[in-house]
């Protein structure tokens, strides 16, 4: 059962030393209640105290940093079943699977892509984000040297999967100062894996297809002292995947099963469904998805969903504000303003684009709010409006000096005038009726 | 139940039946019941989800991506609908009666026979799209109710400012209705209540609580339908009716318009099953789709989410 | 004056021989129910004489179900009246796009006209007004006759239905409803209790006896009754159930009987109104004439009246009109709105009032700001040429709170006053009426009512999250009140604010109530089990995300701090707004934290369980500054005035080290207070 942030506060030596990192002892608090501490930061907690604590506070899945560097990620640190509760934090890594059968351009094209591949959405960057090598060999030698060539071209996280320490253990003398992953320990190899884990910083991925009995193969691995683990439930098709992932994390957000609170491992390559099992998988909680071929639409649907998914639902994704372009606009374009919601960014975008006239969108920062709620919250202000267009130069761009406002915008029209010395056009409520209200101004109907 | 790791709940999801067939009244080849789930999704669901093949009577609506790939099916509405049937697997089809859109549309009697060429031209239960704008919802839904008449059509569609017409044609025809709102669990609710108002019962009423295409709201969408099955496990007899999605604006996102020509269409069967597959996961009983590849897709997806598990109760 | 107690107990007899004397009952085609009107109150088939008498005891003497059997055998089954103009009985194909149409609202309710060619004069006028109100209109007896000799159109496409050249075709009428109610309404046959409430809710009918009929047409038309459908007559009777009403107002009349409104769509005035035209306002160079605004006297009033003081629609205007108004003058104004309806409230007046503003802005040429007596309103010269008058704006007014309030506003009536002397005399009264509404809302106690409401609002961002409003107690966004709580659910029963029970009271002091609790309960969807209204320490309310201030614990000095949105700056508790409210949001309850509207802070109920407002330690000073007045005021009934200066703020304290000293040098009465942890 989750404590509460003055429950936690009780346990605390209550000094406010700051040791921990925070100004008092109440902030502290505060962020182990949320799952977002770790109650070792603090010098002075009794045994105890630690012990109570320790149990629940620490976030329900264990957080860990994956690879290292720029292109390093965070998984777990997970504690809802469903994303509106609260949210989901860390979005799943996909990682492109590499045989070490392949030959030098199936190493360099894998390689390069997961290292190029971007996909620009909503002002973020959408990415690949490692490489996993396959043994397919079962030769060492063979598997270290398609390690090493990997290393030679890219700098990205990694996940090394044999059964075989001996294998492992190959590719780990070309990359393991950097802490990749490793895959797998089961009930039969587990000690020589976890003694690799230990030695090189691995994270390390434990296979059991039995979910009563990951409990006890993991604390074997935690009794070996190896601390970052990701379960690996041996799924190959969508019903044990949704099924199995889902009692796992449930029973991780619970508490019910400490032993269970640790990241999922996915591998679409075992199933029938590719793109199902990829999708599935960006749902039902998986935080690295191994993906064997990723067709470009694919894999632009997958991005999509996954940033959607993993978008916290009270912070909504905004767009950066200034001018933008639908089609090839001219001086004499029209000009709709709106605000930097996404979501009514694109509904406009797409309503204004298929309408099939130039124009241009320009976007104030309402800090994310819909222009209901703007207007209402008195965030969508003519000052805001009119800082936004001097600072496109719009009266430079075109040669009309009119401003299309949303319907719900109707409130602020008046003071927009006055502020910007523009003609405002109040334009309709519903983004879909963009394109009759375009007509009717260009049939002269509104002016 | 809890080591099953599953949960238990108090009460579960009202079942309509869509379609009749000849000793329900109707032509149908078969008939639907929808609903009904006692837990989350696919956790032993009792009656399968369903998918509908969208397609409408005047192509020049629509996308021209559809146009484009399949120019000889979508001219002609009931050969459309016949070839989702025998070819392309769907459960149902949806019609869209896009020639309603043409300004000052007045075809009443048209809409008879266009929903008379569609019943002979398939023996899958049907969902009917009627009119776009309030002034002739009227008419367009009488007639669409008419035509329909002893099959048990789902009509589409209610939203709060504009149900009574739909929902007179299904109670006056015996049909189910299909409510929209707009992603708002709140607003879902009450649109289910003024429905029931009219006197439609609960048997008849599917919830579309709107689905944006992947990368246009697509999340919003999906934890309402998450919320929407939650609530109604939990009790919420406003909210315990089953879903429908759609995601109408797939074919034309800019992802899809602006890829390159060689995976443009792959690129539009990606968008609308990874759409399509993530409503069901939420909870969605029937989902919508336009391009045949989506459909055998879907099908095999729902084959195995459904099949047994060591997890299932 | 024909006597219709007499008539009906001749009436009576002559049914009842007519009856007896039926040999052969063939029926109708066309329909599945045999007889429709006895088949739905008695659940059995009539096919014969025998049958129909059966019936006729089963129902008490039911003169419909004579009066049907009558008919029938005096029909031919499958025919309608050929080259006639009568449609006889109407199929149930025909019935079920009936149906329809009263579902989906394109018809409003039902009427039958019964009787003689001879009133055809009158009647014309009469059916007129029932075709241009949307209702379908039923002829019974050669009246149909009468009309289409006078040029009427009739015909089922003008909703004016020719039944049949004898009276008694109005049973048709009757088997109508019958049909209606078991195919739509779920009316099971032989339910007559189900039938009779199908036909006051839905079908809402009413029926126009016309003089001349016969003591067996009266006994037929009286048995109409207890349907639930009432009987006017415009004259030749005497008798106190039928309604007697004039030929102009008899439409009215049976419509306002019935509950049947006619919706207004547009507001026929010479100037274009739309919310598009809401912000926009009206310079001095565009203005033709202003009223208020400092310059002269102005005010707004609307209040709630009975129904016989309102003639809905009228709109007065007292003074000068824009003729005599000189352009770029200033002038008086009142707005004085008068409203009466079955389901309005004296609480909704400020609320509906508040709607002036809006509805004057709607206007393209008219401008409104503020609000009671510190209005101020333009009109444009544009809008003065195109030929607006002073009435208009009281015709736009009285049709758009038609429009947005149809279930609350029956009738609407406006008075503008443009004379100054009659202005300032109204404002008197206006203002006393201020004070009354200002006075009732402040004195409000919790105590004093039996019901709260709940808030649901924002369980789109936060899925477990209600706010549970009471008097003294407002949203924590600082939107709505205790009143505009109830009169949201009264407009609205089905939406957010839903009323919550007290019950009984667990703990008054922490403010937990049996009822509230399980509101809570079932609203948080089990998450959450208790909720104490005015303790911030026990299971305290819960908070979405768009709280206007946060109230949290500070341990270290026994007290509460309250930080509020606009604050950006760091606080004694080491957490700015936005990180406390990353924290606390989402519907989650957490013990020594609250989202608070400002008000709250000045509310008798603040910190109550926890020793009330002298445990507040720390607000930012704008917030304080914005307090102002009311906190000093409020300080000064408790009794405790110099507490204002130990109420610490960022100007003297932003970490919890300096607030310790600033408290400890003011003496603050937090720090001797009983533990706020630990307990």
């Amino acid at each position: 059962m989750a404590l509460k942030a003055l429950d936690i506060y009780k346990l605390l030596p209550k000094k406010n030393c700051k040791e921990c990192g925070d100004p008092t002892c109440l902030t502290f608090a505060m962020k182990l209640a949320s799952g977002k501490a770790d109650p070792d930061k603090c010098p002075y907690l009794d045994p105890q105290a630690k012990e109570v604590l320790g149990s629940s506070t620490k976030p329900p899945v264990k957080p860990m940093r994956i690879g290292v560097g720029e292109r390093s990620f965070r998984i777990g640190e997970e504690s809802c079943l469903y994303r509106h509760e609260k949210t989901f934090y860390h979005a799943p890594g996909f990682f492109l699977a590499l045989k070490d059968s392949s030959g030098e351009s199936q190493i360099s094209t894998i390689a390069n892509r997961v290292e190029k591949d971007l996909l620009v959405r909503a002002g973020q960057d959408l990415r690949l984000n490692g490489v996993a090598i396959i043994s397919d060999s079962k030769n060492p030698e063979t598997f270290g040297s398609v390690v090493k060539k990997v290393e030679e071209l890219v700098s990205l996280p990694e996940i090394l999967i044999s059964n075989d320490p001996k294998i492992v253990e190959a590719g780990l003398t070309y990359c393991g100062s950097y802490h990749p992953v490793i895959h797998a320990a089961t009930r039969e190899n587990y000690p020589e894996m976890c003694r690799l884990a230990l030695k090189f910083g691995c994270r390390l991925i434990i296979s059991e297809g039995d979910i009563t009995k990951i409990p006890e193969l993991v604390n074997e691995c935690v009794k070996i002292g190896v601390p970052d683990l990701i379960l690996d439930p041996c799924v190959d098709n969508l019903s044990d995947c949704l099924k199995k992932f889902t009692v796992i994390r449930k029973k991780a957000v619970t508490r019910e099963d400490a032993s269970l609170g640790y990241p999922l491992y996915l591998d679409t390559g075992r199933f029938k469904d590719r793109s199902g099992s990829l999708y599935l998988g960006i749902l039902k909680y998986a935080s690295l998805i191994v993906i064997h071929d990723l067709p470009e639409p694919v894999e632009k649907a997958a991005l999509t969903l996954r940033q959607g998914i993993y978008t916290d639902p009270q912070r909504p994704i905004q767009m950066e504000p200034g001018l933008y372009k639908i089609g090839e606009p001219g001086k004499d374009s029209p000009v709709f303003m709106t605000v930097n919601f996404s979501l009514t960014f694109f509904t406009l975008q797409g309503y204004l684009e298929s309408s099939g006239v130039s124009c241009y969108m320009l976007i104030v920062d309402t800090e994310g709010l819909s222009v209901l709620t703007a207007v209402a919250a008195g965030k969508l202000t003519d000052t805001l409006v009119n800082e936004t267009l001097k600072k496109a130069d719009l009266a430079n761009i075109v040669s009309h000096h009119t401003l299309i406002i949303p319907g719900y915008a109707a409130p602020i029209s008046g003071k927009l005038e006055d502020e910007t010395g523009w003609k405002i056009l109040v334009g309709p409520r519903d983004a879909a009726e963009v394109g009759t209200f375009l007509e009717s101004l260009q049939s002269g109907e509104t002016k | 139940m809890a080591e099953k790791g599953t949960y238990e709940w108090s009460s579960r999801v009202g079942v309509v039946k869509i379609g009749a067939t000849k000793s329900e009244g109707g032509t149908r080849g078969k008939s639907y019941t929808i609903g009904g789930s006692s837990n989350i999704p696919f956790f032993s669901e009792k009656n399968p989800p369903r998918i509908a093949l969208e397609i409408c009577d005047d192509i020049a609506f629509w996308p021209g991506l559809l146009k484009d790939n399949l120019p000889d099916i979508t001219a002609d509405v009931s050969e459309w609908a016949k070839k989702g049937e025998m070819e392309w697997g769907a459960d149902l089809i949806r019609v869209y009666l896009t020639s309603t859109k043409k300004k000052h549309f007045s075809d009443f009697p048209g809409i008879k026979k266009v929903i008379d060429e569609i019943l002979s031209g398939t023996t899958l239960p049907l969902i009917i799209e009627g009119s776009d704008s309030p002034e002739i919802d009227s008419d367009v839904f009488l007639n669409c109710g008419e035509a329909g008449s002893g099959e048990r059509l789902l009509l589409g569609t209610a939203e709060a400012d504009r149900y009574r017409s739909v929902a007179a044609a299904a109670i006056a025809y015996n049909h189910a209705v299909i409510a929209q709102s707009p992603i708002d669990i709140n607003l879902a609710k009450q649109l289910n209540i003024l429905l029931r108002e009219t006197g439609m019962p609960d048997n008849s009423i599917i919830i579309d609580s709107y689905t944006g295409a992947l990368g246009y709201g697509f999340e919003y969408s999906y934890s309402t339908i998450e919320r929407i099955r939650y609530a109604a496990l939990k009790g919420d007899d406003d909210l315990a009716m089953p879903i429908i999605s759609s995601a109408p604006d797939t074919l034309g996102v800019r992802e899809v318009r602006e890829s390159p020509p060689e995976t443009k269409y792959e690129t539009a069967i990606q968008w609308e099953f990874g759409t399509a597959l993530s409503s069901l996961v939420a909870g969605a009983s029937i989902v919508c789709v336009r391009l045949p590849e989506t459909i055998k897709l879907l099908k095999t997806a729902i084959i195995d989410l459904s099949s047994p598990s060591v997890e299932d109760i | 004056m024909v006597d219709i107690t007499q008539s009906l107990t001749e009436g009576k007899k002559i049914l009842e021989k007519k009856l007896a004397d039926i040999k052969v009952l063939v029926g109708y085609g066309e329909t599945a129910y045999h007889l429709p009107v006895s088949y739905s109150l008695t659940g059995k088939e009539v096919n014969s004489g025998e049958d129909a008498e059966i019936a006729y005891k089963a129902t008490s003497d039911s003169l419909l179900v004579a009066t049907e059997a009558i008919v029938a055998a005096g029909s031919v089954a499958g025919s309608t009246a050929d080259n006639s103009i009568y449609t006889g009985f109407i199929g149930d194909s025909v019935i079920r796009k009936l149906g329809y149409s009263l579902v989906d609202g394109s018809i409003l309710g039902l009427a039958l006209i019964a009787g003689k060619a001879s009133e055809a004069g009158i009647v014309s006028g009469i059916a007129r007004e029932l075709q241009e109100k949307l209702l379908l209109t039923f002829l019974a007896g050669d009246i149909a006759k009468g009309l289409d000799n006078e040029g009427v159109k009739i015909g089922l496409g003008y909703r004016l239905v020719p039944l049949g050249p004898d009276t008694l075709s109005g049973i048709h009428f009757v088997d109508i409803l019958a049909r209606v109610a078991m195919m739509f309404g779920g009316v099971a046959p032989g339910d007559p209790s189900r039938l009779l409430r199908y036909a006051e809710e839905r079908a809402k009918a009413f029926v126009i006896a016309l003089p001349g009929l016969s003591p067996e047409e009266i006994a037929f038309i009286d048995a109409l009754r207890p349907l639930g459908i009432p009987i006017l007559y415009y004259k030749g009777y005497e008798g106190e159930n039928w309604i007697r009403a004039s030929p102009e107002n008899i439409v009215q009349k049976g419509m306002e009987l019935r509950g049947i409104k006619v919706m207004v769509t547009a507001i026929p005035i010479p100037m274009a109104c739309s919310p598009a035209f809401e912000g926009k306002s009206i310079r001095r160079e565009e203005m033709y004439v202003e009223f208020g605004g400092g310059k002269k006297e102005a005010f707004e009033l609307l209040t709630m009246k009975p129904k016989e003081e309102v003639i809905d629609g009228k709109v007065t205007v007292i003074g000068p009109e824009i003729s005599q108004l000189k352009e770029g003058s200033a002038s008086s104004l009142a707005i004085i709105i008068e409203v009466a309806g079955e389901q309005m409230k004296k609480d909704f007046e400020p609320v509906l009032e508040r709607r002036i503003h809006n509805f004057v802005n709607y206007g393209e040429g008219s401008w409104h700001v503020a609000q009671r007596d510190l209005i101020w309103v333009r009109l444009t010269k544009e809008a003065v040429l195109k030929g607006l008058k002073i009435e208009h704006i009281g015709k736009l007014l009285a049709l758009k709170f038609k429009m947005d309030f149809p279930s609350l506003i029956d009738a609407v009536q406006v008075t503008l006053i443009t004379d100054e002397p009659k202005v300032i005399l109204e404002k008197k009264e206006a203002e006393k009426i201020y004070m009354e509404r200002d006075e009732r809302v402040a004195g409000m106690k919790d105590t004093d009512v039996q019901l709260f409401y709940s808030c649901t609002l924002c369980q789109t961002f936060a899925p477990n999250h209600v706010c549970i409003i009471t008097p003294e107690r407002s949203a924590l966004c600082g939107a709505i009140s205790w009143l505009d709580g109830k009169t949201a659910y009264e407009i609205s029963p089905s939406g957010a604010n839903q009323p919550v029970q007290k019950g009984a009271v667990i703990d008054a002091l922490k403010g937990e109530f049996e009822e509230v609790n399980r509101f809570v309960r079932k609203a948080s969807h089990g998450e959450i089990d208790r909720c104490s209204l005015y303790s911030i320490m026990e299971y305290p309310m819960t908070c979405c995300g768009c709280f206007e201030c946060i109230a949290l614990i500070l341990p270290e000095v026994n007290g509460i701090m309250v930080v509020n949105r606009d604050y950006k700056g760091e606080t004694p508790s080491g957490m700015s707004f936005s990180t406390l409210a990353g924290t606390i949001g989402g519907g989650a309850q957490t013990p020594g934290f609250m989202g608070i509207s400002k008000g709250y802070i000045l509310s008798d109920r603040f910190l109550q369980s926890e020793g009330g407002i002298k445990r507040l330690v720390w607000i930012p000073q704008i917030l304080k500054d914005e307090l102002g007045k009311r906190l000093i005021d409020k300080l000064e009934q408790l009794g405790i005035s110099s507490f204002y200066n130990k109420i610490s703020t960022d100007k003297n304290a932003t970490t919890i080290e300096d607030l310790i000293l600033f408290l400890e040098k003011e003496e603050h009465p937090a720090l001797s207070m009983p533990p706020l942890i630990g307990g």
